[in-house]
């Protein structure tokens, strides 16, 4: 659906290569007007962390005005809610021509995360033509620093669209239990993941495995403790050490018959930490 | 004066050489989700886990391909697809270096899989890969000769074929391999 007919003067003025001359011309320095269209200010804060000295982009002009009429680039960031639609209407009138739109966040790019709320128009480009995306939520200042000189020509473009028509062979995909069951592995994937979250959860979860592995015998209750308990004192960080614990203690006692005092003593001091 | 220029001496330089010099992004950066079509089973669940619908996962229009979309531009990088992804398929990388000009389809990935008909009604419902991962794994899983067998037949049926299928072989009082 489109809402808003650009005018033809406006159109006349902003074609491809008046663009490019333009960005030509403003190499060196360049003026950017900042539109805030109902994002959560994420974006703004990194924005602002851009210009900071850590980032510096006055080094290759980049400098933030207070009026659209004193702009070059247009930054807009937000899903372009119902009460910023005229003022962001406004302000790109008010630039002089030629301008460049750029849309900044997931949410400028498409709508991001309120994609589908009732009050968004979702995105920057349902109303106006924009020449850069920048994604990310919020995009990193390195993302945003990298994205104004792209649009600048000063780096290149990286991401091309992919597109994968023809299927090749699956790899083999599951690895056999070091049990001799796979629902051992998947019950203790999930209580890793439970315990220390996806990324750290996956790193505990080979953790163990490997010392469960390296007691020569996984189905001997006795051989697996002292493994693990070896494993658990050269650990450095204290919560792999104990989430490896608590992991022999909850999911391998339910798979192999132990007795109570194959059990690990969770309690620091008895292992030995540093 | 001079007082600020002694803290600038302190200090030193800070500003990154970025974008002349590569940049490093810290651990456990959230960058771009990389996907190995290869290793997609085409099992959606990251579709389904992915709060704004960055990735899509339906049949293109004559059903023949199940066709996995990602659009880099509604992705927040919350990482949840990670997570879910059985086969790690989809992990998140530490690029970060994803604006693109003009043509905002360069912010699309997409792999096709080939379509699994169901073997009854012959109604298209699974990829093929999906099918054949959860045969490994299965296979794997200590069960049965019998009951691998059996489950070879019913992993190619449409759900609704499947309760027919079960509903049929319960009445008319066949055997069944429980365990
Ligand atoms: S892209 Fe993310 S950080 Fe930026 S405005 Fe939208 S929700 Fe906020
Ligand atoms: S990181 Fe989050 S938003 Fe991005 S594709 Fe994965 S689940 Fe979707
Ligand atoms: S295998 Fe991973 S990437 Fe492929 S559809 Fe399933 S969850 Fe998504």
């Amino acid at each position: 659906m489109k809402t808003y007919e650009i005018p033809n003067e406006i159109e006349l003025a902003n074609t491809l290569e008046q663009k490019l001359e333009l960005l030509k011309q403003i190499g060196r320095s360049f003026s950017v007007f900042r539109i805030d269209c109902g994002s959560c200010n994420g974006c703004e804060i990194e924005i602002f962390a851009a210009i900071t000295p850590l980032w510096d982009p006055e080094r290759f002009g980049f400098k933030l005005v207070a009026n659209p009429r004193h702009a070059d680039i247009l930054l807009c960031t937000g899903p372009v809610t119902r009460q910023m639609y005229y003022p962001l209407l406004r302000a790109y009138e008010a630039t002089p021509d030629p301008k460049i739109v750029v849309a900044l966040g997931a949410c400028g790019v498409t709508g991001g995360i309120f994609y589908d709320a009732y009050s968004v128009l979702s995105g920057i480009d349902k109303i106006i033509p924009v020449d850069a995306y920048i994604p990310g939520c919020p995009p990193h200042p390195a993302s945003i620093i990298y994205g104004l000189t792209t649009a600048l020509g000063v780096l290149e473009q990286k991401l091309q669209k992919v597109s994968f028509e023809e299927e090749g062979d699956l790899p083999p995909l599951v690895e056999d239990s070091v049990l001799g069951n796979t629902l051992f592995e998947r019950d203790l994937l999930v209580q890793a993941k439970r315990l220390m979250s996806y990324v750290f959860g996956r790193k505990l979860f080979d953790k163990y495995i490997k010392a469960l592995v390296q007691s020569g015998n996984t189905k001997d209750p006795k051989a697996t403790k002292v493994s693990i308990t070896e494993a658990i004192q050269t650990e450095e960080d204290p919560r792999y050490a104990e989430c490896m614990g608590i992991l022999h203690n909850e999911i391998y006692t339910q798979y192999v018959l132990c007795e109570e005092e194959d059990k690990i003593d969770l309690h620091r001091v008895i292992w030995g930490a540093k | 004066m001079m007082k600020l220029l002694d803290i600038s001496k302190k200090y030193g330089e800070i500003t990154h050489k970025y974008p002349f010099e590569p940049y490093k992004v810290s651990d456990n950066f959230r960058g771009k989700p990389a996907y190995i079509f290869d290793l997609c089973i085409g099992c959606a669940a990251c579709g389904i886990a992915c709060p704004s619908n960055a990735i899509t996962v339906q049949f293109n229009d004559d059903k023949s391909k199940l066709v996995w979309e990602f659009d880099c531009g509604r992705c927040i990088f919350c990482g949840r697809c990670d997570e879910v992804c059985p086969t790690g398929a989809i992990k998140l990388s530490e690029e970060f270096e994803l604006a693109v000009k003009f043509d905002k389809s360069a912010l699309i990935q997409r792999g096709e899989l080939d379509t699994q008909y169901c073997t009854t009604c012959n109604k298209p419902f699974s990829a093929k890969r999906l099918v054949k991962y959860s045969f490994e794994c299965l296979s794997k899983a200590n069960v049965s000769e019998k009951r691998l067998e059996e489950a070879k037949n019913y992993l190619c049926m449409c759900p609704t074929c499947k309760k027919t299928a079960t509903v049929a072989t319960f009445t008319s009082g066949k055997e069944m391999v429980i365990e």
